[in-house]
């Protein structure tokens, strides 16, 4: 059996808003660069994308803010039955808690234990996966979740993608010069590295129509080196046809390119590369919304996912914030102004540490 | 029909130095334990001349890198800035792409940790592995459960290969409806090493869910000379 997947709803709670209304009017009616918070590691500082109030100082606290964000992400689902399978992605889980535990510390048997907890405050009983793949954590949630739809094992899904803030996954991405000092600036001459972010987003996934299918979704692994993928873009290219191949599309059919950009001096152009080995001279209108809501890592598949169709169905594809000046090796250049152009089907391009790639194409099911 | 070849193993940790050595003929230098409990097994049941053939790693795990996480949250408490490498190291995206030279054709990668300790997520890894051979993504799919403990490393792994393996151990198979009366395994992480040890001669993977399909494995005929 191959059923169709339709993306039947989305919620989402990130630095820009807690809804998805709130989340597209921010990136509509601003230039919409984040006002990011402060993130400190020993002696430096580095911008972050936090959730709004404060960032949590103890361990009840760590886990009752993720226990709201994921309430506040889940709620604009409305009432899920009890027992909708739950696909959870995250690249650090509930480590922000064990960071506030004085030690010696006594983590629980099960790594991933924290899925429990947060599938029982949402009142969840049915069963639950977990995805942990660094930056294409959520895409691959997606793509399994969409997998047991598809063969009708499933009719609907809970895909839940979740980070947030702790100061350990900062530490490594800080020690190996990936962060940028001042702001992300996607595809911009001037990137510097990632401004990393928290957010919690849901998405629905249903056998049942709605008004966005997802026309494919796969991602691969490029081991060029541990933080990028090779330069040529040629293994990036691979997956996008791969994916254009799945769901019965030439490239042109693509209305809107949804990019990882997230300012990195080494990612960008190779993700650029393999544009144009897909799309030649006829590059769609481009966007990056990691200027805006920061990079969620493991979530950000999710929260991309929701916040863009946000923007869609509220009728305008949100401008790229932090792109300023154009970069003669990228020759690509984001949009900065807000447009109201159709969009019908989006390309969503994913990139990932330690070489993780993904891609999903979505398309407007009438 | 898909067939299966299984493995397990258990390894005090100070052992796996050893045993990558003498797989590989070399030590996996700055290879997280993960890396090289992965390096093992793939290395055992993929022989040589499929080495670069469009594979997946589907794993899961209970522990998680524990040992290197507890390592890290030290550091954390200090004053300075810590530089986790051996947590980075360890991570799952990275483990994957330290096995990627040893298996030029591995070309995807899934991870699962796992939120309980008496149960696996089997049903799911293997539910993607038949969606990538029967969908021609991969030619084999490696399926994994592994656990890096303090006092133990345990690795429990399943290849699948939609083209004929040369000694299988069992073919595997979804069926609409099984055969009344299968014994049924339940998902938990020795599957393997319960398949191994079965007399049985066909049996049924227990899902959390009702499912329309069933994974059903039939054990193969002994060959005369294996």
């Amino acid at each position: 059996m191959t059923r169709a997947v339709y993306l039947a709803g989305g919620g989402l709670c990130c630095t820009a808003g807690s809804t998805p209304a709130t989340v597209a009017e921010a990136l509509a009616n601003s230039s919409g660069r984040l006002a990011a918070s402060a993130l400190s590691l020993g002696e430096r500082r580095f911008p972050y994308a936090a959730l709004p109030g404060p960032l949590p100082q103890d361990a009840d606290d760590w886990l009752r803010r993720a226990e709201a964000a994921c309430r506040r992400a889940v709620a604009p689902l409305g009432a899920l039955p009890g027992d909708v399978p739950l696909f959870f992605a995250s690249s650090s889980f509930q480590i922000g808690h064990f960071e506030a535990q004085p030690a010696p510390r006594d983590l629980p048997p099960a790594c991933a234990s924290f899925v429990g907890r947060v599938a029982g405050r949402l009142g969840l009983d049915g069963v639950r996966h977990s995805f942990s793949n660094a930056c294409i954590s959520g895409q691959q949630a997606i793509q399994a979740a969409a997998a047991q739809i598809a063969d009708g094992s499933i009719d609907d899904a809970l895909v839940l993608g979740c980070e947030l803030y702790n100061r350990s996954t900062a530490a490594g991405f800080a020690g190996m010069g990936l962060l940028s000092p001042t702001a992300c600036r996607p595809f911009d001459r001037d990137r510097d590295g990632l401004v990393l972010g928290e957010a919690v987003a849901a998405l629905q996934l249903s056998a049942r129509p709605a008004g966005w299918r997802l026309a494919a979704v796969d991602s691969a692994l490029d081991a060029f080196s541990p933080t990028g993928p090779t330069p040529d873009g040629s293994r990036i290219a691979a997956l996008l046809a791969a994916c254009l191949a799945e769901a019965a599309l030439p490239p042109a059919d693509i209305d809107l390119v949804k990019l990882h950009a997230a300012g990195s001096p080494t990612n960008d152009p190779a993700e650029a590369n393999a544009l144009r080995t897909v799309f030649g001279n006829a590059m769609p209108p481009l966007c990056s919304l990691k200027g805006s809501l920061g990079h969620a890592l493991g979530a950000s598949g999710v929260v991309e996912t929701v916040a863009l169709l946000a923007c869609l169905d509220a009728g305008f594809v949100p401008p790229t914030a932090g792109f300023v000046t154009p970069d003669p090796e990228i020759s690509l250049q984001p949009a900065v102004d807000r447009s109201n152009r159709p969009v019908r089907r989006v390309l969503l391009n994913g990139i990932g540490f330690g070489g993780g790639l993904a891609a999903m194409i979505i398309e407007r099911s009438a | 029909m898909i067939d299966l070849a299984l493995f397990h193993q258990t390894l005090a940790p100070a052992a796996l130095g050893d045993e990558v050595r003498a797989l590989l003929g070399k030590p996996l230098r700055r290879a997280s334990r993960f890396a090289q409990l992965a390096a093992c097994g793939a290395w055992r049941l993929i022989p040589a001349e499929r080495r670069d053939w469009p594979t997946a790693l589907l794993w899961q795990s209970t522990s998680g890198p524990r040992g290197e996480t507890l390592t890290l949250l030290d550091e954390m408490d200090g004053a300075g800035e810590p530089m986790p490498f051996d947590f980075l190291a360890a991570q799952p995206a990275i483990a994957a792409a330290q096995l990627q030279p040893l298996l030029p054709g591995l070309t995807h990668s899934l991870h699962c940790p796992l939120d309980r300790c008496d149960a696996a997520d089997w049903s799911l890894l293997l539910g993607l592995a038949v969606d990538r051979l029967t969908g021609g993504k991969s030619r084999q799919v490696l399926c994994a459960h592994l656990d890096a403990w303090d006092d133990r490393l345990i690795a429990h792994w399943l290849l699948l290969s939609a083209e004929p393996l040369e000694n299988p151990a069992w073919r595997l198979h979804l069926q609409e409806q099984p055969p009344a009366a299968t014994p049924g395994l339940p998902d938990t992480p020795d599957l393997p090493a319960r398949l191994a040890t079965s007399t049985q001669g066909r049996l049924t993977l227990a899902t959390a869910q009702p499912a329309p399909r069933t994974l059903e494995f039939v054990r193969c005929p002994t060959r005369i000379g294996n």
